[in-house]
């Protein structure tokens, strides 16, 4: 393993953190400042010399998404739906009682304003950028995954035997269900729009492409699936739940017929968590055993961000430049590292 | 590694049997312990706790080949949100719906890496009341299914029938059920040692605290659900006792609720435990035979359409030859597992 003697991308460009709770999520805000959300109910900004802390829920923060507008979206445990502002202030979005809101995703309009959308119990509640209620899409079952397309017009939700597309400003709301037998436990939609996928309680992917809902199965992997990510472009699909990072070929009639990509593999660890880098054919990768590599999809080339240790990396994400990484643990170790060339 | 995980306590029981009321003693106890509790949305009375969780009940259907497996896709969720905080609390108390089956909650506990790399099942634990009891086997599969599966039966509201009526509902218990723990309660006044803390699961305890096996009960006609068990002299071969087992249970494994075995293999100084939750099976070495102990190796079942003749002379031909004591063959020390699970 040449990359192991190679020196680590953390040690020269690296701050990192050790907050002792569990990295929910870790992620750039729209104006490019880095947060993560912990299981102790609080947010971390990485700002100044000590990251300050805000107290976003009282219990485990479950699901965090850049806000529309600078800032952060925050989901928990105890029910309710929050926003986060770059200076720390904490506001209420919404109350769902005693459920979870397990799942939370934003996208802007370009225009100031956007739409939002949090997951609880079976229905997805779409809300606006300001945060007032527009519509709550029910299903058949609980909701364990929700995505926008690119610019909010659609939604997608992964629930038991498929998922659910919603056009978010339809008048009647009639979702086009996409049908597979079994559990659905997490959901993307390609960039352009052209599919959608789900991480399967079965360790494999299910796709459907969106013209004429032809299925797409991608089995193989020796344990869950959790992390998906597309590539910039939409070619590659990134995916957790092996020794690698598995990409599955969106191009050339893939991914049916197609054997995926393997990078960045080793023996006797999992991926957890694969995030694209926003503007080049490269994907991060964080293992079980804690190590965060970067891997060129091209050349293959690895780029070592962080050694093994600090339990398995929980959170991943890019800024929006793709010039700086943020990543995360089960144990809480924290990282901010800036790839700016210097 | 076992201790790292979070134990689980299943409690089940029929509508009214006093589930909650032993929910709400086991939380108010002075035992300076902090546990998670997961209840059902229709509980009966309110629970007084900091972390309370509501369920869904969602009990999904597993694609893998095995007709019988279902799990509760909502703890699998449950518990990955309650992971975040971690450190947080001791145990989790998962409370089911009166007309809940226990199996698909065991066998979550069994089926997904991430509940299983986290938790361990404790014990399943099944509140009845005396008085209705015999109306409730009568009327209701799912009741019947509550004694079979429990490894801990609280037989509650004793002092509502007479102690004739008392011991006949405890024998009628016996005749679904002979190998669970039952301990007779006034308003669920169970010691909290004997709810919690069981290893019931566990395979080194798997045959802790067996019955007489001499004393084999009659055969009971108003039950479909009767345990048996067997036991045998000469050592037991691995391999015809895998081929054996995994016919039965693929076979049989809807019938068979629970089986549970310890193992004397040719040449092996150490007990093989074995057990199964329907199709679900799990077995590995837990330690030496106790010195000047004769090595018999057992078997229990608890199911329905239970054939005593036909499973006695399958499990006597597992056999060694009696002509040899040598080895036949080298054990194994993989764990067994059910061929639709292989």
């Amino acid at each position: 393993m040449s990359e192991v003697l190679r020196r680590f991308a953390i040690e020269e460009r690296g701050q990192t953190q050790d907050f002792g709770a569990y990295v929910v999520g870790a992620m750039f805000d729209r104006a490019g400042t880095a947060a993560f959300a912990l299981g102790d109910g609080t947010v971390r900004i990485a700002r100044g010399p000590d990251w300050p802390v805000v107290e976003a829920h009282d219990g485990a923060v479950l699901s965090m998404a850049a806000d529309v507008r600078p800032g952060w979206v925050t989901g928990g445990d105890d029910g309710r739906l929050r926003r986060v502002a770059p200076d720390g202030a904490v506001s209420d979005v919404a109350r769902y009682g005693s459920k979870w809101v397990e799942q939370v995703a934003a996208v802007p309009d370009g225009k100031g304003g956007g739409v939002l959308a949090c997951a609880v119990g079976k229905a997805v509640h779409v809300l606006d950028g300001t945060g007032t209620a527009l519509k709550s899409l029910q299903h058949p079952s609980t909701v364990t995954g929700i995505a926008f397309d690119a610019k909010g017009k659609r939604v997608a939700a992964s629930h038991y035997n498929g998922c659910s597309l919603w056009f978010v400003g339809a008048k009647e709301d009639k979702p086009r269900v996409m049908d597979w037998k079994g559990s659905h436990t997490g959901i993307i939609l390609h960039p352009a729009a052209e599919a959608v996928v789900t991480a399967m309680q079965e360790n494999a992917l299910h796709g459907w492409r969106l013209s004429d809902g032809q299925h797409m199965r991608m089995s193989g992997y020796p344990s869950k699936t959790a992390s998906l990510s597309f590539s910039r472009n939409g070619k590659w699909l990134a995916s957790s739940g092996a020794e690698s990072v598995v990409l599955w070929p969106f191009f050339g009639g893939g991914p049916m017929g197609k054997a995926p990509l393997e990078l960045a593999g080793a023996e006797g660890v999992t991926c957890t968590q694969v995030a694209c880098h926003p503007s080049h054919d490269m994907v991060a990768a964080g293992f079980n055993d804690g190590m965060v590599v970067l891997a060129d999809i091209s050349s293959q080339r690895i780029i070592p961000v962080a050694p093994p240790g600090h339990g398995p990396v929980s959170a991943l994400g890019w800024s929006a430049t793709g010039s700086h990484l943020v990543f995360g643990t089960e144990e809480g170790f924290a990282a901010l590292v800036d790839f700016t060339p210097r | 590694m076992s201790d790292t995980l979070i134990p689980v306590t299943v409690l089940t029981g029929y509508l009214g049997a006093g589930k909650t009321t032993l929910l709400n003693r086991i939380l108010s106890e002075d035992h300076g312990k902090k546990y998670a509790v997961v209840i059902n949305e229709f509980g009966e009375l309110g629970v007084d706790n900091d972390l309370v969780v509501d369920a869904d009940e969602e009990v999904f259907e597993m694609n893998n080949g095995c007709i019988c497996c279902t799990v509760r896709g909502d703890l699998i969720r449950i518990v990955a949100g309650l992971m975040k905080r971690r450190g947080k609390f001791d145990g989790i108390i998962i409370e089911t719906t009166g007309l809940a089956n226990p199996a698909p909650v065991a066998q979550t506990f069994f089926v997904d890496d991430g509940v299983r790399a986290k938790t361990r099942l404790d014990a399943i634990v099944t509140v009845v009341d005396a008085k209705n009891l015999p109306a409730r086997l009568a009327d209701s599969a799912e009741a019947e299914d509550q004694v079979a599966f429990a490894d801990v039966i609280v037989l509650n509201k004793a002092d509502l029938v007479t102690p004739e009526e008392l011991d006949a509902v405890e024998a009628r218990i016996r005749t679904i059920n002979r190998y669970a723990r039952i301990h007779r309660a006034t308003r669920s006044n169970v010691a909290i040692a004997d709810v919690l803390g069981q290893g019931a699961f566990d395979l080194a305890r798997v045959l802790e605290r067996e019955p007489d096996f001499l004393e084999d009960s009659a055969h009971s006609h108003d039950t479909d659900v009767n345990s048996m068990s067997f036991e045998v002299s000469r050592a037991v071969d691995p391999e015809r006792f895998n081929a054996w087992m995994g016919t039965l249970l693929q076979e049989k494994g809807q019938d068979l609720l629970r089986t549970k075995g310890i193992l004397s293999y040719p040449g092996e100084d150490r007990r093989f435990a074995f057990q199964a939750v329907h199709m679900i099976a799990d077995g590995d070495f837990v330690g030496a035979w106790p010195a000047g102990q004769e090595r018999r190796s057992k078997l229990v079942f608890i199911g329905r359409n239970l054939n005593r003749p036909q499973l006695r002379r399958g499990f006597e031909a597992c056999q060694v030859s009696a002509s040899s004591d040598a080895p036949a063959n080298a054990p194994t020390s993989a764990p067994i597992s059910a061929p639709a699970n292989a």
